[in-house]
């Protein structure tokens, strides 16, 4: 079958998938524990009456009963060897049943997971996957199947491996679904990335099969829609499987399956089929569901859309700028070329994140540095970078070896940067863009040179376009860079660059790109006119530049232009980044935070950056420090005890105000030992530790953290402390209270231990506890008093102590 | 161990709002600001970045079950009776890993060494979470691994420290999960470090291998 047949195969009307195998086959008599491949292939007549029946109920494709016949998921069984021929002998055994059917119905080659994780998440790497694909797949294509199915795919990669396993072997169509749990697939990726990985790299279908119910499934279908240039596939279990006297039972009856075609087809599938659980019975009630129905009519987003396998980025004249990060080039960079040349890939990895957080939405990744592996390199970024953040990337080389090696394993859909009109780009780059379904930025410069008017840049975009849209790209596909040169040599290039990027949007339809610093070289103030450069160029209509990220002021340019051109609908996006900054108070501007304007009220805030000057002005004001204590520190502090106890604060703030009255605490102090020689009003003496064998002490320095704050004396001993050590520096220290903490079952009874001995030296301190395994019965049974939070045990010391003065 | 089946590098999906609960946010009473919930939502990213998540799982069958004792093939005897209790209908029990490595620690101490403690515990927090999340994620693809031969999980799992089945096994699964080959030590009150680790296991029932 051609790709352009089974393209057709789906004009108006809904196609027909099979349903569940497993079960059905274990009602025929496969005993448990077998392998079902080899099985069905012996009991090849209730195999054929199985598909027969599918056939029957309206199946327009059939999948041969290969699920699990690749040799690495075969040899736990032992039965690698066997692959080929399975494979054949089952494909056989399908085609038989259509034969059979007198009815023409297409055999699509099962393949699915081999079982074992891929790198980077297991040990299979990608060129194995694809070689035990590949094994398979000659087997299927042996035995005479019309087109593949990959189905119950949990790794994005895992399923680019199969189809590439198939596109090597042949021209067959190859349809492809996920699995997702919930809103992913269980590695990480969104049904968008998937799907346009998926339909890039060349699948002639894609949905989603297995996990889900068909309720589950529409909201899916839903998500890809938009952005489908191929047939959505939906198929789902029979609801969610239960156990029944040991069995898995899938309880969805046909009818109630088949009561959600209708919506799984408005939300856009094409082709609608069962997994677990579904029966010859379900198909049929879909069949009869779907007769009447055509495929909705969508417009599809005309968006440029590169992912990685978690995140897809779209850009569009009308979507928000995007930002491409350009740190991740060593050119000029010799910190990064240094970590290159050392292969420190932690730096690449920090590089990726620093882009990233300062609102990169792709990553640039170039290995330019003379005398190193570049292939080998760039293959090390390509997977650090993936492994440290989500967004996807463009790929920075002119080595078609490194190239491809980097498509080949990249998990997703990159940007190749770049493929211009020189002859050898095209053709040896172009077809690599083909291959493996990348985008590419096109750079308007060709084997004469750099072009220094429009009109020949737009020429030569005209040019490489009509070669691309020949092997069938089309404008969405590629980013077409305004070439940007400086200023310093021609005054005129910035006003060429802005007519090649008008020129693409308004008459060529393209998206656009620049390398944006390359416009104020040898220019001093380069900031200024990066910037300036920035608006003009995104109002003529360009969707993204390459450009420094952590540019404070260039983001700040990309931000108000979003809002200018209304990319950013009603500036929410500004409103919601710069909302909380004071033009007025510079300083609080870098924080987002707002400036406090008295003790009481930057405790309250947990403002520790204007605390210590708040305290310092409140001394020189001559005010006395214990005033100063009494009557805007301890209200502060209490009023924050009072705010966490009724959970209008969590935790981080109740430790925040903590941490800010420590911090006044250490300007007030010295004044305050000056002026009563106490430093703190020392409430109490507590020894703090957490118990021998125990080492988490989290919990135990929060609480020594706020008895200090409320005046009392703290000595902390730290974790996994000896009762002997506890005992003797209570003892020196004459304290009035042992507290003490532990997390677990293990630990805790290191507790009653430092109590006896407490008792044994004849101190007259009291204990408390606490810890997440502990609770009052436990404190109580030796005489200790527990307490389960921070805040609590700020009351209880204060408690205890007030009834051992007054005696109790 | 050639059982030990690992999963590196993960990014498993976690529930942010159990992090907040964690911290004691009340979803009806607690009040946070803007600059509050960016900075925790920063840390919490930050979390997700310094964690290095690997899990890991065996498969193992079960020799009996004689309640409150689990007892395995090799002979492991496990003892809880809500543990028994979980396994009644299973001929299979997955023992499971998470860890997130050692950087992870570095960080939350080094915070709290530099008094940045409302920083470390939301740190601290995440980690604990988004690491647990591991183990849903080891479940899942367990799952559907085991759906096609008619097989499923125990939708619970248990830790040691779990009501009876104590802490004391921890040294039972870290043996059976070869820990140490995680960078995983135990220490002699049968706690993992580094901290941000945890073993559990669950059971499998459905159509019995051969």
């Amino acid at each position: 079958m051609t790709k352009k047949e089974f393209k057709k195969l789906f004009n108006n009307r809904i196609v027909l998938l099979d349903g569940g195998m497993g079960t059905l086959l274990q009602k025929a008599g496969m005993p448990d524990g077998v392998c079902p491949e080899k099985w069905s292939s012996i009991n090849s007549d209730l195999l054929t009456d199985i598909q027969k029946a599918y056939i029957q109920a309206g199946s327009q494709i059939i999948y041969t009963a290969t699920f699990g016949a690749n040799p690495i998921k075969l040899s736990e069984y032992g039965l690698s060897e066997e692959t080929f021929d399975l494979n054949k002998t089952l494909a056989e055994i399908a085609r038989k049943a259509s034969e059979v059917s007198m009815t023409k119905t297409l055999i699509a080659g099962d393949i699915s997971s081999c079982g074992s994780l891929l790198v980077p998440f297991g040990s299979i790497e990608f060129e194995e996957a694809v070689e035990n694909f590949k094994t398979q797949i000659k087997g299927l294509l042996a035995g005479g199947v019309d087109l593949f199915v990959i189905e119950t795919m949990m790794d994005l990669q895992e399923a680019r491996a199969a189809i590439i396993a198939v596109k090597e072997l042949c021209d067959l169509p190859v349809m492809v679904t996920m699995t997702y749990e919930g809103r992913r697939t269980l590695m990480g990726s969104d049904p968008v990335s998937a799907l346009v990985t998926l339909q890039s790299l060349g699948a002639d279908a894609v949905g989603c099969n297995c996990s889900a119910g068909p309720a589950e499934m529409v909201d899916i279908i839903r998500q890809m829609k938009p952005y489908a240039k191929v047939p959505l596939i939906a198929k789902p279990n029979a609801g969610k499987p239960r156990l029944e006297n040991g069995r898995t039972v899938f309880d969805m009856d046909p009818e109630s399956f088949a009561s959600y075609a209708e919506v799984l087809v408005e939300a856009g599938a094409n082709a609608l089929g069962g997994c677990c659980g579904t029966t010859p019975e379900h198909i049929r009630k879909v069949a009869e569901a779907v007769t009447c129905l055509k495929p909705v009519k969508h417009e599809r987003k005309p968006y440029s859309l590169a992912c990685s396998n978690r995140k897809t980025v779209m850009i569009h004249t009308t979507l928000p700028f995007a930002v491409i990060g350009e740190r991740l080039n060593p050119t000029g960079k010799k910190a990064l070329k240094e970590a290159l040349i050392s292969g420190d890939m932690d730096y690449v990895s920090d590089l990726a994140r620093e882009q990233v957080e300062a609102g990169a939405m792709l990553l640039d990744v170039n290995a330019g540095v003379p005398g190193i592996n570049e292939k080998e390199t760039l293959v090390n970024m390509v997977n650090t970078v993936c492994n440290a953040v989500d967004a996807p990337i463009l790929i920075d080389t002119s080595n078609a070896e490194a190239l491809e090696q980097v498509l080949r394993i990249y998990p997703g859909r990159a940007v190749i940067n770049s493929i211009s009109g020189e002859k050898a780009k095209i053709e040896k780059i172009l077809p690599l863009a083909k291959k493996y379904g990348a985008m590419f930025v096109l750079l308007p410069v060709d084997d004469s040179g750099v072009p220094e008017t429009a009109e020949e840049r737009i020429e030569i975009i005209k040019d490489v376009y009509e070669k691309a849209r020949k092997l069938g790209f089309t404008k969405e596909d590629i980013l077409v860079d305004g070439l940007v040169m400086t200023i310093a040599s021609n005054a005129e290039s910035a006003l060429e660059t802005l007519k090649v990027i008008t020129w693409c949007k308004n008459r060529f339809k393209a998206n656009t790109t620049i390398g944006l610093s390359n416009v104020s070289f040898g220019l001093p103030s380069r900031e200024q006119i990066n910037s300036a450069f920035l608006s003009m160029a995104v109002a003529c209509g360009l969707t993204s530049a390459i450009l420094n990220p952590n540019n404070r002021q260039m983001m700040q340019s990309v931000k108000a232009t979003d809002a200018l051109t209304a990319r950013d609908k009603n500036a929410l996006a500004y409103i919601g980044q710069y909302s909380d900054q004071d033009d007025s108070a510079q300083n609080s501007a870098k924080t987002g935070k707002k400036t406090s304007k008295t003790l009481y009220e930057a405790i309250i805030n947990g403002d520790a950056a204007s605390i210590e000057d708040l305290a310092r002005q409140a001394l020189i004001s001559g005010k006395p420090p214990r005033l100063i204590m009494d009557d805007e520190l301890i209200p502060a502090i209490q009023k924050v005890g009072e705010l966490y106890e009724s959970k209008k604060y969590f935790l981080p703030q109740l430790i925040r105000g903590a941490e800010a009255m420590e911090k006044a605490m250490a300007v007030i102090s010295p004044e305050l030992e000056k002026d009563s020689g106490n430093i703190s009003g020392n409430k109490g003496t507590i020894v703090i530790a957490t118990v021998k064998g125990d080492v988490h002490d989290i919990g135990k320095n929060i609480v020594a953290m706020l008895l200090r704050n409320y005046g009392f004396k703290v000595i902390d001993l730290g974790k996994d402390v000896e009762s002997s050590r506890i005992i003797e520096t209570a003892k020196a220290n004459n304290a009035d209270i042992i507290a003490l903490s532990a997390l677990m079952t293990t630990t805790m009874n290191q507790m009653p231990k430092v109590m006896s001995v407490m008792k044994e030296e004849g101190l007259a301190c009291e204990m408390m506890v606490g810890g997440a395994v502990l609770d009052s019965n436990f404190a109580g049974s030796f005489g200790a008093h527990y307490t389960n939070d921070a805040y609590k045990a700020v009351k209880l010391a204060e408690s205890l102590i007030n009834q051992s003065k007054n005696g109790g | 161990m050639n059982d030990i089946k690992i999963m590196k590098n993960l990014k498993p999906e976690y529930n942010k709002s159990l992090i907040y609960a964690r911290l004691g946010f009340d979803k009806k009473r607690t009040g946070l600001s803007g600059p509050m919930r960016d900075e925790a939502e920063k840390l919490i990213k930050k979390a997700e970045n310094t964690l290095n998540l690997t899990g890991a799982y065996r498969i193992m069958n079960l020799d009996r079950i004689d309640p409150p004792k689990v007892i395995l093939e090799d002979g492991t005897v496990l003892s809880g009776v809500r543990l028994a209790e979980l396994m009644k209908d299973c001929d299979q029990a997955i023992i499971m890993l998470a860890t997130g490595g050692s950087k992870i620690m570095e960080l939350i101490n080094r915070l709290q060494e530099e008094g940045r403690m409302s920083e470390a515990v939301i740190i601290d927090a995440a980690a604990s979470e988004i690491t647990d999340s591991v183990l849903d994620m080891v479940m899942l693809h367990v799952n559907q691994m085991l759906r096609s031969k008619g097989r499923v999980l125990t939708k619970m799992r248990f830790s040691p420290g779990y009501g009876d089945f104590d802490l004391e096994q921890q040294r039972e699964l870290y043996r059976l999960m070869n820990g140490e080959a995680f960078g995983i030590t135990l220490n002699e009150a049968c706690l993992l470090i580094p901290e941000k680790s945890v073993l559990a296991i669950a059971g499998i029932s459905g159509n019995r291998p051969k």
